[in-house]
């Protein structure tokens, strides 16, 4: 039992294993939900649902679905099982490093991130705002991102899965090499 | 949707969230540093989770227990000018 604890308190477990749970959670969503686990998509029916508040007409498109077509939507605008999920990772983040003692409200703590872009807060949060539209306009693409169309698509043996991760493997490692330069 | 599959949307995904959390892949550094090849700590993490999952998967079809969901689409330009895409995210914000 005490094992079992210092076992679950670690930091971090070694990739090897964090990773046979991820792949047990996503045979199991298969088995229970016949769904794939993804969570790009999520953001993209929040957004859709929030955008078909705001501005209608705007969002009356083939991606979010047409007012009155029978056409079902790429992209449902509405709470679908994926934002569920995604709000079960937010919890399962949170529990992960509050089972560590490591949750702590952090804006900019990562000394690795300091040494390159300076200390101030302020661009973590810009940098890392522009990075996430990136993503998820990338992802959009795509059909999916690391999780939806990389891990789901991959344990399904789909094509898609396996370009989608060469693709952000070249640009992932131009953008490093642009980021550190003589540091990479 | 009803009760029980909101409240298994909600387990599974905090599996998943918890996993990603003791995996590291909540930090830059560790995002930052695959495309550096200095941390493999994403692909040992998602290699193993493919495999597994991929076992499973396929032993369970065989057995009649799953049909698969419907996979996602293959479109090559598509997939990969969106990978090529999301790189630049990844690799920039480290998320």
């Amino acid at each position: 039992m005490n094992r079992i604890k210092t076992f679950i308190s670690q930091e971090t477990w070694s990739p090897y294993i964090a990773g046979i749970l991820l792949g047990l959670v996503g045979l199991f969503t298969v088995l229970l939900a016949n769904a794939l686990l993804g969570a790009s998509g999520a953001f993209e029916s929040l957004a859709g649902l929030l955008g078909k508040k705001i501005a209608p007409s705007l969002f009356n498109n083939v991606y979010w679905g047409v007012e009155g077509s029978r056409t079902m939507p790429v992209i449902r605008p509405e709470i679908t099982w994926g934002v569920i999920l995604l709000v079960g990772i937010f919890f399962g983040g949170t529990l992960g490093a509050l089972s560590s003692g490591k949750f702590k409200l952090r804006f900019n703590d990562d000394a690795q991130w300091k040494r390159i872009f300076g200390p101030q807060p302020w661009k973590r949060w810009v940098i890392g705002f522009v990075g996430a539209i990136i993503v998820e306009y990338g992802a959009g693409i795509a059909g999916g991102c690391t999780s939806g169309l990389a891990i789901s698509g991959g344990m399904l043996f789909v094509p898609a899965a396996f370009l989608f991760m060469a693709g952000f493997m070249i640009t992932g490692i131009i953008t490093a090499m642009i980021i550190y330069r003589k540091r990479y | 949707m009803t009760i029980s599959s909101i409240t298994l949307a909600l387990i599974l995904g905090i599996a998943f969230g918890f996993s990603l959390n003791k995996a590291g892949l909540t930090t830059y550094r560790n995002i930052a540093n695959q495309f550096r090849f200095t941390d493999m700590t994403i692909l040992k993490y998602m290699m193993t989770a493919i495999v597994v999952a991929m076992i499973g998967l396929y032993i369970f079809r065989g057995l009649g227990w799953i049909t698969f969901p419907t996979v996602p689409a293959t479109y090559i330009v598509g997939n990969l000018v969106g990978g090529l895409i999301f790189g630049v995210g990844m690799a920039g914000a480290g998320y």
